[in-house]
């Protein structure tokens, strides 16, 4: 790793770290400040029959629900606006830290010096598990902040939000690593980001679907966000191999860029 | 032990593929076809030809940007493919139309640079003095600086650390004349201080002024390899005299072709040794005579002028033009 490169890749991002991540934290804390004023009606009206429960399923969209604080965190972790977000960095970041410099011509002026492309892989890696990790612990932070605020602390578990954290992350380092790979591969930014946003749409509606329409359910575990179980871990019982899965998806990711990316020929920019 | 040496380095983009290969041919282009040539250390050495002949191509595999098909190539006496970072430590790079990240100011760009490269940057105030980039410039965000600037920090960025060897892709592209003269300046004091700077152009009146020998691509082959002198002094220069009397008699003479005779004036091309052109014309009744001094430009367009015509293989073996 090149502590140069890391900083460049700090100093070049910091500004939408921050704006990413206080945006995430603000939808953290809005999801608890939603359900403490509304929890309380939308399970009235679930469980008083009124609504059809093919429709009643829309509320356990991607895993989460509105019947319990711990629900209504894990569906704003799965919310489309929040993962939209983290993908800023995951996707954004990933699968433009090498095929975006290489479009632009600053790859080669990059790899001008003594750099080995390996250690330019991990530098970029490290930048990209760094940022993922910020924006994750933001929207973590913003839990427990409209936790505090409402004061319902005892009802989010708050010794299992650092479970919640790495859970988060991991499925967002996949995403990242798996961006990553698409990067190395590519001589333009399109590709890289078309493919990385592809898997990441398919994964996404995999899951959403399943849990919306129970014939669709055996296709989540095709689905890196089906290992993210935020019920579990906010209630400490995170499933481990779920978490071993999600760090093998990084491991192979990674292996794949570290194989192609020393090996393919760097044609000049167009 | 030259600063640069390639032996047969070959590279071919593409890939016949194996279902369908009558489908393929088109994928597959040759841009350097064994290339062998060597660089000697303090030199300052021009590599021409027009776009596409297969210059970056050369100059991304000694950089380890691309991997052979066929060949090998050292440069600085380490292996261009195994060695690739060694040498970057050694080197300084500009590439042509040279790109960077526009929301850095200048300094800070030339900084992160020199953060990257692990050595300092020795020569880069006094290089920014001479191609007159101002501490005001250098604060500005390189967005806002102009093509000619930018172009001037590539230029500092690249032998701001006073690397032993310097490849230039296209350098004086984008400045303006009074900058091409500094940044020649520049590179009369790197060869006067034992740097080795291999560049390609296709401007050739620069590298007729800065290179002490050049190389000529065409089609991603060389096609010739000498000093400048050398490769000017088998040049064909034209000539022209104003008569008040008889021509001389130029037919038969060595060196002499293209002899014309209309209005009191002849015409020829004189190529090679002067003496016998000299001895053909003494006593003539000759009132004016113009040789125009051989330019590299013809001697360019010499190995450009058939285009459908491969070049000869002799010209690789011998390093002369073909004729």
């Amino acid at each position: 790793m090149n502590g140069a490169l890391l900083r460049h890749a700090w100093r070049a991002n910091r500004s939408r770290l921050i704006v990413v991540s206080l945006a995430l934290a603000l939808w953290g804390a809005l999801n608890v400040v939603i359900y403490d004023s509304l929890g309380d009606q939308v399970r009235a009206i679930l469980e008083s029959g009124a609504v059809p429960p093919e429709f009643a399923r829309f509320a356990q969209f991607g895993g989460g629900d509105f019947l319990s604080l711990t629900g209504a965190v894990a569906l704003g972790f799965i919310h489309p606006i929040a993962v939209a977000l983290q993908l800023m960095f995951a996707v954004g970041f990933a699968a433009s830290a090498v095929a975006g410099e290489h479009q632009r011509g600053t790859l080669e002026v990059l790899l001008a010096r003594p750099l080995a492309r390996r250690t330019v892989w991990a530098t970029l890696a490290a930048a990209a598990a760094l940022f993922v990790a910020t924006t994750v612990a933001a929207l973590t932070a913003g839990v427990l902040l409209g936790a505090v605020a409402t004061g319902r602390t005892a009802e989010l578990g708050l010794a299992n939000l650092p479970l919640q954290w790495l859970n988060t992350s991991l499925v967002f380092w996949a995403i990242a690593a798996v961006s990553l790979a698409a990067s190395v591969s590519f001589d333009r930014l399109a590709p890289a980001v078309g493919i990385s946003l592809a898997i990441v749409l398919v994964a996404y509606t995999l899951e959403v679907l399943g849990s919306l329409w129970p014939e669709a359910r055996p296709l989540q575990p095709y689905s890196l966000f089906h290992y993210l179980d935020t019920k579990a871990n906010l209630i400490g019982l995170p499933h481990w191999g779920d978490l071993a899965k999600l760090g093998a998806v990084s491991i192979g990711a990674a292996a794949y860029a570290l194989m192609v990316f020393p090996r393919r020929d760097l044609a000049a920019p167009a | 032990m030259g600063a640069i040496e390639t032996v047969g380095l070959t590279k071919q983009y593409g890939r016949r593929r194996l279902l369908r290969p009558h489908r393929s041919r088109g994928d597959v282009v040759l841009a350097l076809d064994r290339l062998s040539l060597e660089v000697r250390e303090g030199e300052v050495f021009g590599f021409l030809g027009p776009n596409g002949a297969g210059k970056s191509t050369a100059i991304r595999l000694l950089l380890g940007f691309l991997h052979p098909t066929a060949g090998r190539a050292t440069v600085l006496g380490l292996d261009a493919e195994r060695d690739s970072v060694a040498i970057r430590r050694r080197i300084g790079y500009l590439p042509g139309g040279v790109a960077f990240w526009d929301s850095l100011t200048g300094e800070r760009l030339l900084d992160e640079l020199t953060g990257f490269a692990g050595r300092p940057a020795i020569r880069r105030r006094e290089l920014c003095d001479r191609l007159e980039l101002s501490e005001e410039t250098l604060r500005r965000p390189v967005r806002d600086l102009s093509r000619g600037t930018r172009q001037k920090l590539g230029i500092v960025q690249a032998l701001q650390h006073d690397p032993e060897l310097a490849i230039l892709d296209e350098p004086s592209e984008g400045l303006d004349p009074l900058m091409q003269h500094a940044f020649y300046a520049v590179l009369d004091d790197l060869r006067a201080a034992g740097r080795t700077v291999f560049f390609s152009s296709h401007v050739l009146s620069e590298v007729e002024r800065v290179c002490d020998r050049v190389a000529i691509v065409r089609r991603g082959r060389l096609v010739a390899l000498e000093e400048i002198d050398a490769l000017l002094a088998h040049r064909r220069r034209n000539v022209e005299m104003r008569l008040t009397g008889a021509a001389p008699a130029l037919d038969g003479v060595p060196g002499v072709t293209a002899v014309h005779r209309f209005d009191g004036r002849l015409t020829c091309q004189l190529e090679g040794d002067v003496k016998p052109f000299l001895a053909a014309i003494a006593g003539a009744p000759i009132a004016d005579l113009t040789i125009e001094p051989a330019r590299l430009e013809d001697a360019f367009l010499e190995f450009y002028e058939d285009e459908s015509e491969p070049p000869a293989n002799a010209a690789v073996a011998t390093g002369r033009s073909p004729r």
